[in-house]
């Protein structure tokens, strides 16, 4: 890493590696008579090509194979996979096991965002190079983080066998349904992680933000009755407002030299952003209640357009989790059986769902038989590329007299704003070329 | 070690079946079938956790049961080798299961259970050892058939008869209450009468049921085999068996013996194996067995183990684990640098003539009890009575295409 | 930010990644109530996923994750490999080349490139391959993911200068000690974990599906005579070619076996 100046009106800011991401990413940012000239956002994560070897497998092996495409939010995929699949089938989960989509998946986003928050994005407001580091004097604060990880994790462990990469969900719903008994147990873990939660929010109101807000055109699902997760119609804040089976028409995806990951745009109006930001913006009115008026309570109205605040929205979102989950373990009444049959028929099916960094839209065609004959996957993180471009952009071109270290750790904090999944935004497609 | 007090259980004879007709106690006497929740009642007055059958993923395991609806009332199996399936019968007998996937051994003898620790003092390299306070709790074991008792009577030779007890297994054991029942069907994989370990429980309980299941009545014929059992019975409403109760009895012990389908000749069993042991026929087997440890792990009488170390990550503590283990791992047999049954032909010899020669060479009877779950829960169904009548058929007619070629899979 | 040299006594701990999804790596940060024992008792030097700072090598043990399916890591993890005393290679990715071996099986032929418009940005080779390909490796944990106690006994019998207790055992012998009832034998379901290394905890029967081999193959696999039975059990040639090709599909025994049934009607 290094920030090289060549007198005063010119400058490159360099990582080549960064530290605190998902994945294998650099930035490139070059300064020349005081005006931003290139930024680049490195991608150099090999591609894995998932699309391609999908074809030929059987619809009901999608959940378990696209998990694998993240550690971090295998259930994401999972779910995406599984409701694809059953829309091709002509399948609609409801009731109880749709209840248990939507509990374990407040347990990824509860993992997923502690890992975030405390792990990779505090150390930068806090000064420290990681959370190790950072526990020396934070001791508290690091092991509360830990164990709402944990209680995520535990979720996760409970409903889906294990943390990474589930094996419980299927195709339908899931192999096997927990015991109301077994559910109780997780409550009194996740009333705990619903305290620590608020305790966190009141932490992230207390660090220093960089006066910094852009505007955006924020993309999310939209779901009539609860936050949206599992599905909805997607929607914007500049009018985009289409059923899944329509996004192509809308969204373009582009190659660029430097990244292994497609960015993508919308057609008429360029970058989006998609995550906790955009749902937030987008769906604030329909967090929980306590959610919201934590929200007030700190200062964060329905609306925030800081990026550098997304560890504020993101720790509303661990509360929110927290209090859904406990209302769905209230409620709950183990579904028998477990899951729907589905018959496999010939067709085109689609899953989208709000996975912890944003949408993540999956459409597959599949033969009579169940075969997958194509697949087609769009992760959160490549949708987010361009913003997150556009705001290194701003943001050197703002701040671009910081002194230098302090100025090329806010950019990589900048990236880490969005808590990058790399390794998904690289799964990608079908391409051959070797010259090895 | 110190050696524990004695436990007190009758002699070490593996109990042997009457192949004359079957025999009942003088002393038994006759409950209704509806007392059985009184049974288990008086059992857990006395502080026992009863543990018993109950149906849970599609099969009859043990497991601690409190209420007589927790039993399998009305369920029976159908077993081949590598195939189980629980169905449903017209007669709602509470025990007309045969032989469970599990067990009783993972009472006695736990699949995980850690000896000791120890903890370092200071930094001289010198170190202190707590075991566990071992405190077993006090169980009584319900619905053991005749196969499973004369294999707890193995393992107690095994365990508590050597020159080295085994302290745990002894504590367990004596906190072991024992009602037997005996079996009105045999399972497709059955084989104690060949073995003479059953069908009817003779001795070694302390309490044995007979489930008579018939138009007009439904009871139980109860034998008390020990104080313990007697004591049992005298706080539950009975009456003493007439004759016709003991016939009644009789019938259901008779047609257990009639349904046995399979039949092993185990004459001279011992030097078949084990003066054959580089005939080709182990090779054909091997083509067919995983390897996978699941017959060692089904089985009532296996008892090897290993034990492990485990230290925490600053090396301040460790503990030494007891855990199950097979004679199939390849680790099993690792001895300072390297395994010794590499092939997996040599681990299925090693199992086999263990089983039924060696074991006799040790421990003074056959190993094996006649349970048939090891041809049950073998994954591809290998039948150890069909591996040993093929090696004895090869072997007593040189010519037959067996010698030549190694064996016809079947 | 890195410094030149450690004043630590305590080991250095180095984790890398290759092509993966970060799973395997998450396993270590998913040990909430270890995690910082962990760094109490060897120093992490490199470890970008968890911070920032980097401590030069040579490196005590050196955690890979991750397959190698470019030129340039090729040459990267001949680097690491000179750099480390110890090096692991952790789950089915750095192991047996993961779930993007699936490569390996297409005939370069069949590939077209659909979708990037520049391939020549692009470089990748034709194939995903285990670490062990590349250099020596001194140990394999295996896993889809790793388990995480399972590299938390590595990192302990490291320390502590003993053999790690990693069993090749089946998944079965978890299964049994668990109490589980088997699926494939009361339900005929197919289920891998005969042939299928220990490590899970045998997790899937105890959920009611059968185990889909994610730790890849045990020692001494017979796949054979669990196909067999597969397809006695009803299941087709194709579906069996399947079972044996999913997330350690490269590993022989099981690429042996998905590969005898490809073609099979």
């Amino acid at each position: 890493m290094s920030t090289k100046s060549n007198g005063t009106h010119s400058k490159t800011i360099k990582v080549n590696y960064l530290a605190r991401v998902e994945g294998e990413g650099a930035l490139y940012v070059k300064v020349r008579d005081d005006a931003v000239e290139e930024v680049k956002l490195k991608i150099f994560e090999p591609p894995r090509f998932f699309e391609s070897f999908l074809r030929g497998r059987d619809f009901t092996e999608a959940p378990d194979i696209t998990a694998r495409i993240c550690g971090i939010c295998p259930i994401a995929y999972q779910m995406g996979a599984s409701h694809a699949m059953e829309d091709a089938c002509g399948v609609t989960v409801n009731g109880g096991i749709r209840d248990l989509r939507h509990l374990i998946y407040c347990g990824e986003w509860l993992e997923s965002h502690a890992l975030h928050v405390f792990m990779l994005h505090a150390p930068d407001f806090l000064g420290y190079q990681g959370a190790v580091e950072m526990a020396q004097d934070h001791p508290d604060i690091v092991k509360r983080g830990l164990e709402l990880k944990k209680v995520g994790n535990e979720v996760m462990a409970l409903l889906g066998g294990r943390e990474v990469h589930p094996i419980n969900p299927r195709v339908g719903g899931f192999y096997r349904a927990p015991t109301r008994r077994e559910l109780d147990g997780l409550a009194e873990r996740l009333a705990w992680g619903r305290d620590a939660a608020l305790e966190t929010l009141q932490f992230t109101a207390t660090l220093d933000f960089p006066d910094f807000e852009q505007d955006y055109e924020f993309v999310a699902l939209r779901h009539p009755d609860e936050y949206a997760i599992l599905d909805g119609r997607l929607v914007s804040n500049r009018g985009l407002d289409v059923p899944l089976d329509e996004f192509l028409d809308h969204i373009y995806e582009e190659h660029v030299e430097h990244s292994t990951s497609l960015h993508a745009a919308m057609k008429a109006r360029g970058p989006y952003m998609v995550g906790p930001m955009a749902r937030y913006n987008l769906n604030f009115e329909q967090l929980t209640p306590l959610s919201q008026e934590a929200a007030h309570d700190v200062g964060l109205g329905p609306t925030c357009l800081n990026p550098y605040k997304s560890i504020m929205v993101r720790t509303v979102e661990m509360i929110h989790a927290c209090d859904v989950a406990l209302d769905l373990i209230d409620r709950y009444e183990r579904p028998d059986p477990s899951y729907i049959e589905v018959t496999p028929r010939a067709g085109v099916g689609y899953g989208c769902t709000e996975a912890p960094r944003g949408i993540c839209w999956h459409r597959y065609s599949i033969d009579d038989n169940g075969i997958i004959l194509d697949a087609r996957i769009i992760p959160p993180t490549s949708q987010n590329q361009k913003v997150m471009e556009q705001d290194l952009w701003h943001f050197v071109e703002k701040f671009m007299d910081l002194p230098e270290d302090d100025l090329q750790w806010k950019c990589e904090q900048g990236i880490r704003n969005y808590d990058p999944c790399i390794s998904c935004s690289c799964h990608f497609l079908d391409l051959h070329l070797d010259r090895a | 070690m110190q050696t524990p007090e004695t436990v007190e259980v009758a002699a070490t004879e593996v109990p042997r079946d009457g192949q004359d007709s079957p025999h009942f106690s003088e002393d038994a006497v006759l409950l209704e079938a509806d007392a059985l929740q009184a049974l288990i009642d008086g059992l857990r007055d006395d502080g026992y956790q009863v543990m018993g059958p109950m149906v849970r993923d599609q099969a009859v395991v043990y497991d601690e049961i409190q209420d007589v609806e927790a039993l399998p009332s009305g369920w029976t199996d159908e077993q081949a080798p590598g195939r189980y399936r629980l169905t449903q019968q017209d007669r709602a007998r509470f025990f007309g299961y045969t032989v469970s996937p599990q067990a009783w051994k993972r009472f006695l003898f736990p699949p995980e259970r850690r000896l000791w620790q120890a903890e370092r003092d200071g930094t001289n390299g010198s170190f202190h050892v707590t075991t566990d306070e071992d405190d077993p709790p006090r169980r009584a074991f319900l619905g053991v058939r005749a196969c499973e008792l004369a294999a707890i009577a193995i393992q107690d030779r095994v365990f508590m008869e050597g020159p080295y007890v085994d302290p745990v297994y002894a504590a367990r054991r004596r906190n072991v209450l024992i009602v037997a029942v005996n079996c009105g069907q045999a399972g497709a994989n059955c084989f104690c009468t060949s073995m003479g370990t059953g069908p009817q429980a003779t001795s070694r309980f302390d309490l044995a049921l007979t489930e008579v299941l018939e138009d007009d009545r439904h009871v139980f014929l109860a034998e008390p085999g020990s104080d313990a059992g007697a004591a049992l019975l005298d706080q539950l409403p009975t009456r003493p068996a007439t004759d016709d109760d003991r016939a009644a009895a009789r019938r259901v012990v008779e047609e257990a013996i009639d349904s046995v389908e399979r039949q092993f000749d185990t004459d001279g069993i011992h030097d078949l194996l084990l003066d054959h042991l580089d005939h080709p026929h182990w090779e054909t087997v091997a083509k067919r067995c995983l390897a996978c440890t699941n017959c060692t792990l089904v089985c009532p009488t296996c008892f090897c183990s290993d034990v492990e170390d485990r230290t925490d990550l600053t090396g301040q503590t460790a503990e030494r684990w007891q855990t199950w283990d097979s004679c199939f791992t390849l680790d099993f047999s690792y001895i300072h640098g390297g395994s010794v049954r590499d092939s997996v032909e040599s681990r299925y010899r090693q199992w086999l003539t263990h089983k039924l020669a060696s074991w006799i060479d040790q421990f003074g009877t056959s190993g094996c009890v006649g349970c048939g779950r090891c041809i049950t829960w073998c994954p591809v169904g290998i039948d150890l009575t069909e591996e040993v009548e093929k090696l004895r058929a090869a072997v007593t007619t040189p010519d037959s295409p067996s010698t030549k070629d190694g064996g016809d899979r079947s | 930010m890195a410094s030149p040299a450690s004043t630590s006594e305590k080991p250095k701990l180095a984790v890398w990644k290759f092509a993966s999804c970060d799973g395997c790596q998450l396993s270590l940060l998913d040990c909430e109530d270890e995690l910082l024992a962990v760094a109490d008792a060897v120093e992490i030097a490199y470890f970008p996923e968890a911070t920032r700072a980097e401590v030069e090598g040579p490196y005590d043990l050196s955690l890979v994750e991750g397959s190698i399916t470019t030129p340039h890591d090729a040459e990267r993890i001949h680097k690491i490999r000179r750099e480390s005393k110890y090096l692991v290679a952790i789950g089915a990715c750095a192991t047996a080349g993961g779930i993007q071996a699936l490569r390996n099986f297409k005939n370069v032929n069949e590939f077209v490139a659909l979708v990037y418009a520049h391939p020549e940005y692009i470089e990748t080779l034709k194939v995903s391959t285990p670490i062990s390909y590349h250099v020596f490796v001194d140990f394999e944990l295996q896993g889809c993911p790793i388990n995480k106690y399972q590299l938390l006994e590595l990192i302990s019998a490291l320390l502590n200068d003993r053999r790690p207790n990693i069993p090749p055992h089946s998944v079965c012998v978890e299964c049994k000690r668990r109490g589980t009832v088997c699926v494939m034998v009361a339900n005929g379901t197919p289920c891998l974990g005969p042939v299928t290394h220990a490590g899970c905890g045998a997790i899937c029967p105890a959920y009611q599906r059968g185990c889909y081999g994610c730790y890849g193959p045990k020692e001494a696999p017979n796949t054979a005579a669990l196909a067999d039975e597969f397809l006695r059990l009803g299941q087709d040639h194709a579906a069996i070619a399947r079972f044996f090709r999913t997330f350690t599909a490269n590993a022989e025994a099981f690429r042996k076996e998905s590969v005898a049934h490809e073609h099979e009607v």
